[in-house]
């Protein structure tokens, strides 16, 4: 079909096409590419599996009437999970579209009119939300078309309309942070909220196994109380769970409020919008400029300048070191749980410390370490590479080990056996990771820290096993320090330090050979 | 008397990417000279100040820094030169003086000498009242100049610039023009490649024109003029440069 250039036809399958490339882990705007064929071809695999267990599970549902109340509130709870998942995406997405496109000064200073831009940015937005959720939803309203329970065919309209109405809330979230923070800040509090969203609900999805036993009786209580109440099912509250279960005036209505959203949001900030771009277009090229005294330290050695200049980098990087740390966020989850355990806590501090350094200084040794703003510099300076190089590797494992030492010297305190222990498992999760990073770390962008992981897929498996090997060490031997180890305990000590030992070995003979 | 030897001697340097882009360059640059290496657009100009610059390794050739083989002893020689590519090698989150102070420390200079001496290039290319503001928010120009700040922090004897006009507008070129005059005129040497020809034939004592990775023209703009029966300089560079 021919679109007419600069229609909003046109526009929005531009704003598409960007987005199935981004789908490949390119930058968007900067040398996106198309997914792989080989890529392609695994979704598809992977979609047709999908459909198989919806098939099984549609035909298994068959019989479930769809006005049970407990069906409904189940699908309620499951939909506002969604909803939050949406929505921490769709910030993300609308960070993206405002704050890291190159593509729009080109398409502002167009004769497209603003209004056009907004609403079809507004709606790639919306389409790249709800694209991920009808990968995993869509088979199964396609067995439900195909068994001939039409119902599911609701699945389609419900979350391209509960996307749209989180894509808006998004959009105008973003936009209201600029408004009240700068273009600067909003950048890195609105990534920061999304990744909330997504970890709270992480969270909140295991209070049920996180709460006391009387807590779970009371909520299972107080739910059977809520519906043996008459007309539960018909509560408003449920209305999107009945959308989604394919009841054609609630769906109806939920498609009629996401429109209704969409269009009020882009006809009433599109002006906005372009504010807000201008803001964000300022504020790159505005340094800050806080009249502070300088103080100066010429003189010092090679590698406390480095160190220096390292931390500098990273401490003025709030955006870069949100997502540092926001990798972290998703890892404490877990940690509730096992800390529901009184009698592993040992070992899950343990465990659990080596792993969360080892990530951190994973992450810190590959910013200071891989993605160097001026390698150029250091190459022509006469400075010797491999103190360069020992110093930024310094500047990432230093932070970490700082930063562990205050639990550390707590566990020392109440356990004077177990705390060196850990702190000997995390220093080695710490320095394991700082080595492969320094040994076969590839150079990358600052700005594309997100997409270090696509960059060297050894490497992520050599992090990866490093921080199992030391984080299985710490728990086995933390325990060690309560109880003597058993037999398999002794077992899962020796190879877990073998496996540590074997990940630094392949990162040595697989080390990067530089000039 | 004792001779001392050039500031660069480059020996049948050649660099090949598929295609050779220096290919067997024979050039020697005296110490206190001001020297332009022109060419057209791909010529070899950036891949032979790369070389000398020791960010890339030659083919074959050899390269000799104020009487230092890059080779054999690249810190010796890197530790008297200063390299300013096109695009100026900055951090966007360092204030200028931090810049500066990083540097020096790459080059292991005194805090004595750096710190007055960073102060001056400051004053003297009009960024100190920029002092308190991270790189990143700086134009084009201003990072240049910080960039040949950072160059001239060590106080190079040989100075290697890339397109160092290119972007600024009237004043700073001005600025980074007589900086680099006064340079010349402390006893130190400047090679550049510029596009701007006028800057070429205003401030250099002598020109090279490369093409396709070899030396086919050098001299005083004088002796180049004699040689093609040209008028200026552009005359001079178009006709030698011209596809035979």
């Amino acid at each position: 079909m021919r679109m007419a250039p600069g229609s909003v036809a046109w526009l929005l399958r531009h704003e598409l096409r960007l987005a199935w490339f981004n789908a490949s882990g390119g930058k968007e705007g900067a040398g996106g590419r198309r997914p792989g064929n080989a890529a392609i071809g695994l979704a598809l695999c992977g979609w047709a599996a999908l459909h198989l267990l919806a098939w099984v599970a549609v035909s298994a549902l068959a019989g479930v009437a769809g006005d049970d109340p407990r069906i409904l509130l189940a699908i309620s709870a499951v939909l506002a999970g969604g909803a939050a998942f949406m929505l921490s995406s769709a910030i993300k997405s609308s960070v993206l579209v405002l704050f890291e496109r190159s593509d729009l000064d080109l398409l502002l200073s167009s004769p497209l009119p603003s209004h056009s831009i907004f609403t079809v940015r507004l709606a790639g937005v919306a389409a790249s939300t709800a694209a991920v959720y009808l990968f995993f939803l869509a088979p199964f309203a396609h067995a439900g078309l195909l068994q001939g329970q039409w119902r599911w065919l609701g699945i389609y309209p419900g979350v391209i309309s509960v996307a749209v109405l989180c894509s808006c809330l998004a959009m105008l979230l973003t936009l209201g942070l600029v408004r009240v923070l700068g273009a600067r800040r909003t950048r890195v509090v609105a990534q920061v909220i999304g990744a909330l969203a997504g970890a709270l609900l992480v969270i909140a999805s295991q209070l049920h196994a996180l709460s006391s036993r009387d807590t779970q009786g009371r909520v299972r209580e107080m739910l059977d109380g809520l519906l043996r109440q008459d007309g539960v099912g018909d509560l408003p509250l449920l209305l999107p769970a009945r959308a989604m279960l394919g009841e054609p005036l609630p769906l109806l209505l939920l498609a009629a409020l996401a429109a209704g959203v969409f269009v009020l949001t882009a006809r009433r900030t599109h002006r906005f919008f372009a504010h807000g771009l201008q803001l964000a277009a300022s504020a790159a090229r505005a340094g800050t400029a806080r009249a502070t005294p300088l103080t100066l330290r010429f003189g010092r050695s090679l590698f406390h300048t480095v160190v220096v200049k390292e931390w500098r980098l990273i401490v003025r990087d709030p955006h870069l070191l949100s997502q540092v740390l926001l990798q972290l966020l998703f890892l404490l989850p877990l940690f509730f749980l096992i800390f529901q355990r009184a009698d592993v806590q040992v070992q899950a501090l343990g465990a659990g410390l080596a792993l969360l350094c080892g990530s951190l200084t994973g992450a810190l040794a590959w910013v200071a370490l891989s993605a160097e703003d001026a390698p150029d510099l250091l190459l022509v300076s006469p400075a010797s590479q491999r103190t360069v190089r020992r110093a930024k590797l310094a500047a990432a494992i230093m932070p970490v080990l700082a930063l562990v030492a205050v639990p550390l010297l707590w566990l020392t305190v109440r356990m004077p056996a177990a705390g060196p222990i850990v702190g000997f498992a995390v220093c080695g999760a710490v320095l394991g990771a700082g080595l492969i990073v320094f040994w076969c770390g590839r150079p990358g962008l600052r700005s594309n820290f997100k997409g270090r992981g696509k960059g060297g897929f050894v490497m992520n498996m050599l992090e990866l096993f490093n921080s199992l090997a030391w984080g299985a060490l710490g728990w086995f031997v933390a325990g060690a320090t309560r109880a003597p180890l058993s037999d398999a305990g002794a077992l899962a000590v020796t190879g877990s330090s073998a496996l540590a030992v074997v990940v630094l070995g392949a990162a040595w003979l697989l080390r990067v050979r530089r000039g | 008397m004792i001779e001392h030897p050039p500031a660069l001697r480059l020996a049948g340097l050649r660099k090949d990417f598929g295609r050779p882009a220096v290919d067997g360059l024979d050039l020697v640059v005296r110490r206190g000279e001001f020297y332009a290496l022109l060419g057209p657009n791909g010529a070899g100009k950036t891949t032979t100040l790369r070389l000398v610059s020791g960010l890339l390794a030659p083919d074959a050739g050899s390269i000799e820094v104020l009487g230092t083989d890059l080779a054999d002893a690249p810190a010796a020689a890197k530790a008297r030169m200063a390299y300013l590519p096109d695009e100026p090698m900055l951090y966007g989150k360092l204030k200028p003086f931090e810049y500066l102070e990083f540097v020096a420390g790459l080059w292991g200079v005194h805090a004595q000498e750096a710190e007055p001496r960073a102060r001056e290039l400051l004053d003297w290319l009009d960024l100190s009242r920029h002092a308190h503001e991270l790189t990143e928010g700086f134009s084009r120009g201003m990072k240049q100049k910080l960039a040949l700040a950072g160059a001239l922090i060590h106080e190079p004897e040989l100075l290697i610039l890339d397109e160092p006009l290119t972007g600024l507008d009237a004043v700073a070129a001005r600025q980074v023009k007589d900086l680099l005059l006064a340079h010349v005129a402390k006893g130190g040497t400047v090679i550049l490649t510029t596009h701007i020809l006028e800057v070429a034939e205003r401030l250099a004592q002598r020109i090279g024109i490369i093409r396709q990775g070899r030396l086919i023209a050098e001299g005083t703009l004088d002796e180049l003029r004699a040689r093609t029966q040209g008028g200026s300089l552009e005359d001079v560079f178009l006709q030698l440069t011209a596809a035979p």
